[in-house]
């Protein structure tokens, strides 16, 4: 029976130094990073995820990381109900003007040093979503922003990859 | 056969007429069994009565959209689209047009007789000022921070990129007060990972007595955004309102231009893009009956379905290169032509699929603690169903039997018969059954296209200019269900309109009634979540 299989758990992505230039846009905010020190990688790390506009696919991509094939809580990395718990918000789409208070007051209810991972085109740059009545614009218009994670939306190993390098700079932060 | 079937048809046309006596204005055929009638703003309301009127017709509201068509004819127009069902199985489509003229536009509401017209005339006096006589008119679209009565955002007069400031006003419930009633608000940042919106429980003891939520928090104004773009842009727009339901929306827009501009789609990309709608069911599926057996309690099937669901997205993945089929389409077929040997791959891996979906069915239907949770949870009645209008499996768990592919059949469904599942119970488990059961029809039919692909083109020649100001609809059946797309194209071929109405706007009212139940088939709070997950439903697509 299949379901005896085993483990179907797939490998940690690796990450190269690179990585750094393709996620963190704005590096002014962490000094001297050390890239070598691994330890930073044994931490745990809670996410708190908010949607403020998106079309529902980077929440389907973060569902998925908590399956069986990519298992995220094997990083020590989970998501936690409330900000209050959180080191790091994670916010994807362009902010609505509905949901602008609401990003306030979770940003502003986290404990420092407050992490902010733009998730997905339309967080990172607007994407296709032009500015309406409805529409304001990029999310680091609104709140700083530490970790670029750009796609449409990004598959689920990039991800992964950008809450592994979120534990880098918690450390350092 | 043919002559029988036109004869129905003109019947009813006839039928019609009569209904509208002298207030018809005009009449128009677009396609054999799509009508369009123009008649006079203070008639409408006929329809309502040639309705109850005629019940073995099954009439239900397929979308109502209101153009501002000011600079042209000096009016707003509202356009409201009929589907009927004739005795000998031809279903028909009947568009009302009514002109509402400049100044301060009002009409006779809909509602207060077709309970499913509601969320139609609330967003319509929202997004344009018109003011629907007859019934209460809550804020929907716009939360109560806008200011009432002076900024109506999708008047052309209205400027893209104007913004109105927020103010701190909230929303306000009216919810029943009393001994041993309190309340509980959910949201709009909910615990999980899901998309946001403010829900409202009102309970006694441990029982849901009633059920509110606030939704279109992430309205962003995609159908202002679309507004004399071209085309591609507008498609890659579409593509981006939902990610579950991302080529649906795709095919429903595209289907919409395609009827406009008489373009025929090779029959290489007509089985390319069935194949593909029916592997992005299968996906949304396994999506739904994996947050059904998690909120059931039973996390070993929901670890399961989401193994299930990764091995589907990577199939995707493999065949059209992006998780969501996102850019695959384009007007008149496909951008890419997909390789035979893909086809093959995704066969073999597909049975893999299907044997592992086997077990896992039958794990979770012969799990005790979950039936228990399933069964009588979320009950909503075959009348209660068809008054709100409700869509997909939702609808089909109620023992509607409604689906568009079979219905007003599209793409390659015109020559592939499938069956319908439909259940009568009206609960989480019968919602659960049609999706199992859809599961295996598309396996099924993809099967079938697979075996049967044709070789050739996959794109035709797309005329440069469309007819301008004509309204046409695209509808597909999504995986939650019917989604309609109605477009308007100005003299440039460019958007003049875009409105969309998914599956999900029509089942939400649907969900609230669900939650609070009928009878003494009462839900408890912690059945909320179950309730919400066997409908499963997009806020993108609502909120747009």
């Amino acid at each position: 029976m299949w379901v005896k299989k085993g483990v179907v758990t797939e490998k940690a992505p690796v990450i190269n130094a690179s990585d750094f230039e393709t996620y963190k846009i704005d590096l002014s905010r962490i000094q001297n990073l050390n890239f070598k020190e691994r330890s930073a990688l044994s931490r745990s790390l809670l996410v708190r995820h908010l949607d403020l506009g998106s079309s529902n696919a980077e929440e389907a991509e973060l569902l998925a990381l908590s399956n069986p094939i990519y298992d995220i809580t094997r990083f020590g990395i989970d998501f936690t109900a409330s900000p209050r718990h959180a080191d790091v918000l994670t916010v994807s789409g362009p902010v609505t003007r509905h949901l602008k208070v609401a990003m306030e007051r979770t940003y502003a209810a986290m404990p420092y040093p407050k992490i902010v991972v733009a998730l997905g085109d339309g967080a990172c740059n607007g994407s296709i979503y032009k500015n309406t009545y409805a529409c304001l614009g990029r999310v680091d218009q609104f709140l700083p922003v530490d970790v670029y994670i750009p796609g449409d939306p990004p598959t689920p190993e990039e991800i992964i990859k950008g809450l592994l390098l979120c534990k880098i700079i918690l450390v350092k932060k | 056969m043919k002559t029988l079937i036109k004869n129905d048809v003109e019947l009813f046309f006839e039928s019609l007429k009569g209904a509208f006596k002298g207030h018809l204005l005009e009449l128009k055929i677009i396609s054999p069994n799509h009508l369009h009638l123009v008649i006079e703003k203070d008639y409408l309301t006929i329809i309502l009565e040639y309705i109850s009127g005629h019940t073995e017709l099954k009439s239900s509201l397929v979308t109502m959209t209101v153009t501002d068509e000011r600079h042209l004819n000096g009016n707003f127009k509202l356009y409201t689209v009929f589907s009927f069902f004739l005795p000998s199985d031809t279903n028909v489509l009947v568009t009302f047009e009514i002109a509402l003229g400049k100044e301060n536009p009002t009409y006779p509401a809909l509602s207060q007789r077709l309970p499913s017209a509601d969320w139609y005339e609330r967003e319509i006096h929202d997004l344009f000022g018109i003011i629907p006589q007859g019934i209460e008119l809550d804020p929907l679209v716009l939360h109560r921070d806008w200011p009432r009565g002076k900024h109506f955002p999708m008047r052309r007069d209205f400027l893209l990129d104007k913004q109105i400031p927020i103010s701190e006003v909230s929303h306000e419930f009216s919810q029943p007060h009393g001994d041993g009633m309190y309340q509980i608000a959910v949201g709009p940042i909910h615990a999980g990972i899901i998309e946001p919106g403010h829900l409202r429980f009102c309970v006694i003891g441990e029982e849901i007595y009633k059920f509110d939520a606030q939704l279109f928090y992430t309205h962003k104004g995609i159908e202002k955004m679309a507004e004399g773009k071209s085309i591609e842009d507008v498609l890659n727009l579409a593509e981006h309102i939902c990610g579950m339901c991302a080529y649906a929306h795709s095919n429903a827009f595209c289907l919409a231009i395609e009827t406009l501009g008489n373009i025929e789609v090779p029959k290489r990309s007509i089985f390319i893009r069935t194949i593909c709608l029916e592997l992005e069911r299968i996906s949304s599926h396994m999506a739904d009956l994996m947050a059904i057996t998690s909120s059931g309690g039973f996390g070993f099937g929901a670890s399961h379905a989401s193994r299930l669901r990764e091995m589907i997205m990577r199939l995707i993945h493999n065949l059209t290169g992006h998780r969501f089929l996102r850019g695959l389409n384009t007007i008149g077929g496909l951008k890419k032509n997909i390789s035979d040997d893909l086809f093959q791959i995704l066969f073999t891996e597909l049975e893999k699929f299907k044997n592992q979906f086997q077990e896992w069915e039958k794990l979770i239907l012969n799990t005790d603690s979950l039936l228990d949770r399933l069964e009588s949870t979320g009950f909503i009645s075959l009348k209660m169903a068809d008054s709100l209008g409700l869509v997909g499996p939702s609808a089909r768990g109620s023992g509607i039997d409604k689906d568009v592919r079979r219905d007003f059949p599209y793409l390659a469904y015109k020559d592939y018969a499938f069956k319908v599942p439909v259940y009568e119970d009206g609960d989480a488990l019968t919602r659960t059954q049609v999706r199992i059961d859809e599961v295996y029809n598309s396996l099924k039919l993809i099967k079938k296209l697979v075996e049967d692909l044709p070789s050739g083109d996959i794109v035709s020649v797309v005329p440069k200019q469309f007819p301008a100001y004509e309204h046409r609809l695209g509808i597909v059946e999504s995986a939650k269900g019917e989604l309609v797309h109605s477009i308007m194209l100005d003299t440039e071929s460019k958007i003049f309109r875009f409105h969309v109405r998914s599956a999900s706007y029509m089942n939400w009212r649907g969900m609230a009634q669900a939650t609070m139940g009928e009878d003494n088939l009462k839900n408890i709070v912690p059945d909320g979540p179950l309730v919400n997950k066997s409908f499963n439903l997009c806020y993108a697509c609502v909120d747009r």
